[in-house]
């Protein structure tokens, strides 16, 4: 089922390349990922032997940006073809959308096909779907090469039901886009054929930005679908006019915003509490997400994400503003009364202060080099 | 189709959100994600910035359906805690009801222990939430004709030879 998220405001459809091994599936998944803008598609991520044969799936994401607010985001999956990784083949095939049948179009790999494609509808009804009904596109793969059949003779064997079909080259990259249009056009038709209504044809009023996280941001009622569902199109426009964007609290804005929100309620604090251990009652106030900013900011940041460079900026920022207030964030843990374990850490955690000028010049260079020395966690 | 979908309204999923966050608050750890046995993420919180959690939730959901093959392999029905250790970070993912997985990340400011102690507690209380959202049987909506067509429209645009 394709999967709508309004707390992310996403949609999301599972696409399956399935075929024999060694047929081009895994190719194809390369050549989109070659050919599509960088913006367009995530990390090709592909779980594979030594040899490269894929073992368990390969996965492309690829999103093909914001229609009526929402980002329309296609998972592309392949599954391992040789005979004996059925198991796993199988548990690609979860919840999926649609499928893509690469067929080899070489005679001595008839067999190989027939017998992946009877796999295929096997496993499609063990999870209870009708192999008829499932968005289905046959790719004749390797046409390049010499001695292929025929589109009659490959119909003839493979594609008794009559479903749509390209001849490909995955390596040239022929029909790999052909193949992957229709399959999402046909995905959407059967979303939009299950859809009793608009789902996610909302009005373009949303007024907070879209960050994928949070979900408290959304302006809709209580008897609004929060995940996958669809009120009428007139409730929605009402839901929006209804929504008190003003009055979002302040806390929404600081988890959805964590740059620009860090920086403002941080550096007031900081001037107030100049004897910060003065006057820990003056800190017992202080609103939760600060703190729990302070924290997140001090964690290693992820390595990997192709997005982490510039969002990485903001975990920094964080840290440095965290790490001149301990103090004071020892102050609002006492004041709070939280639970003593949680007392007990910060006060180990901030007891023995280093001199500002050089935990700032660690910060450069071995961040925790004197937490390792002095044995603190 | 298959499955039945499942429908999240906005209180329910604050609701999770509230509970995701009060368990890092108490486990002290560093991210959680919940993700749908498709590989779908469903929502998370914490500290998930600069984190791919696309291709995380997908692999996380990868992780737990070759592990639950595992355990029929040898005779358990499924095994319902994983916990990856590293050097630094460690993910510790526990099943919520039939279809979800909560997926814990933290690192050694914190212990195993502990996050066990919080997700346990939450997994249960997810669970009923869960069990709540599928009792309702709702019928799936759909995406609305006119965001089909868009999409179909941006199509020609990005796929290019």
């Amino acid at each position: 089922m394709v999967s709508i998220n309004y707390s992310a405001r996403e949609v999301c459809c599972k696409i399956v390349y399935y075929g024999p091994g060694l047929s081009g599936k895994t190719t194809n998944l390369q050549y989109i990922h070659s050919k599509v803008p960088q913006d367009t598609r995530g990390k090709l991520i592909s779980l594979a032997t030594e040899a490269d044969r894929t073992l368990y799936f390969d996965f492309l994401p690829i999103n093909i940006g914001t229609i009526n607010d929402f980002q329309a985001k296609f998972q592309l999956y392949t599954v391992p073809g040789q005979v004996y990784y059925n198991a796993t083949r199988k548990l690609v095939l979860r919840g999926v959308d649609g499928v893509v049948f690469v067929a080899d179009s070489q005679p001595d790999k008839m067999d190989e096909n027939l017998e992946s494609l009877a796999n295929l509808e096997e496993n499609l009804v063990e999870y209870g779907y009708n192999p008829d009904e499932l968005p289905m596109v046959i790719q004749y793969n390797k046409c390049d090469l010499p001695g292929v059949m025929s589109s009659d003779e490959l119909n003839a064997k493979l594609n008794q039901k009559g479903r749509p079909f390209f001849h490909g080259s995955a390596t040239l990259g022929n029909g790999v886009f052909d193949t992957l249009k229709l399959i999402i056009k046909l995905v959407l038709e059967k979303a939009k054929a299950t859809g009793k209504g608009e789902g996610a044809a909302r009005p373009a009023a949303q007024a907070a930005p879209a960050p994928p996280a949070p979900s408290v941001e959304k302006p809709y009622p209580e008897t609004a679908p929060a995940a996958a569902t669809a009120p009428a199109p007139e409730q929605q426009a009402a839901a929006v006019a209804e929504a008190p964007v003003v009055d979002q609290p302040a806390e929404v804005a600081v988890e959805s915003q964590p740059l620009a929100a860090t920086a403002e309620p941080e550096s007031q604090p900081l001037a107030a509490t100049a004897e910060p251990e003065s006057q820990p009652a003056a800190t017992t106030a202080e609103p939760e997400p600060r703190e729990e900013l302070s924290r997140e900011a001090a964690y290693r940041p992820y390595p990997g994400s192709e997005k982490a460079s510039t969002e990485r900026k903001a975990p920094a920022l964080g840290r440095s503003q965290a790490e001149e207030l301990p103090a004071e964030a020892l102050g609002r843990n006492i004041g709070a009364g939280t639970s003593d374990r949680q007392e007990q850490q910060s006060t180990v955690a901030s007891t023995p202060q280093m001199a500002p000028s050089l935990r700032r010049r660690g910060e450069n260079k071995k961040r925790g080099f004197f937490k390792r020395l002095f044995g603190i966690k | 189709m298959s499955d039945d979908s499942l429908i999240i309204y906005e209180a329910e999923i604050t609701k999770i959100d509230n509970l995701l966050k009060k368990m890092l608050k108490g486990a002290e750890a560093k991210c959680a994600l919940l993700v749908d046995k498709d590989g779908h993420l469903i929502t998370r919180q914490g500290f998930t910035h600069s984190l791919d959690t696309t291709a995380l939730a997908a692999l996380l959901a990868g992780s737990f359906a070759s592990t639950k093959e595992i355990a029929k392999l040898v005779g358990e029905p499924e095994f319902s805690v994983l916990f990856h250790q590293g050097k630094k970070d460690h993910i510790h993912m526990s099943i919520v009801g039939e279809r979800s997985i909560l997926a814990v990340i933290f690192d050694d400011r914190t212990t195993i222990g502990m996050v066990r102690l919080y997700a346990k507690e939450t997994a249960q209380e997810l669970s009923r939430i869960f069990q709540e959202i599928l009792d309702r049987h709702e019928p799936s909506p759909g995406i609305s004709n006119e965001f089909a067509d868009m999409a179909q429209d941006k199509l020609d645009d990005i796929f290019q030879d």
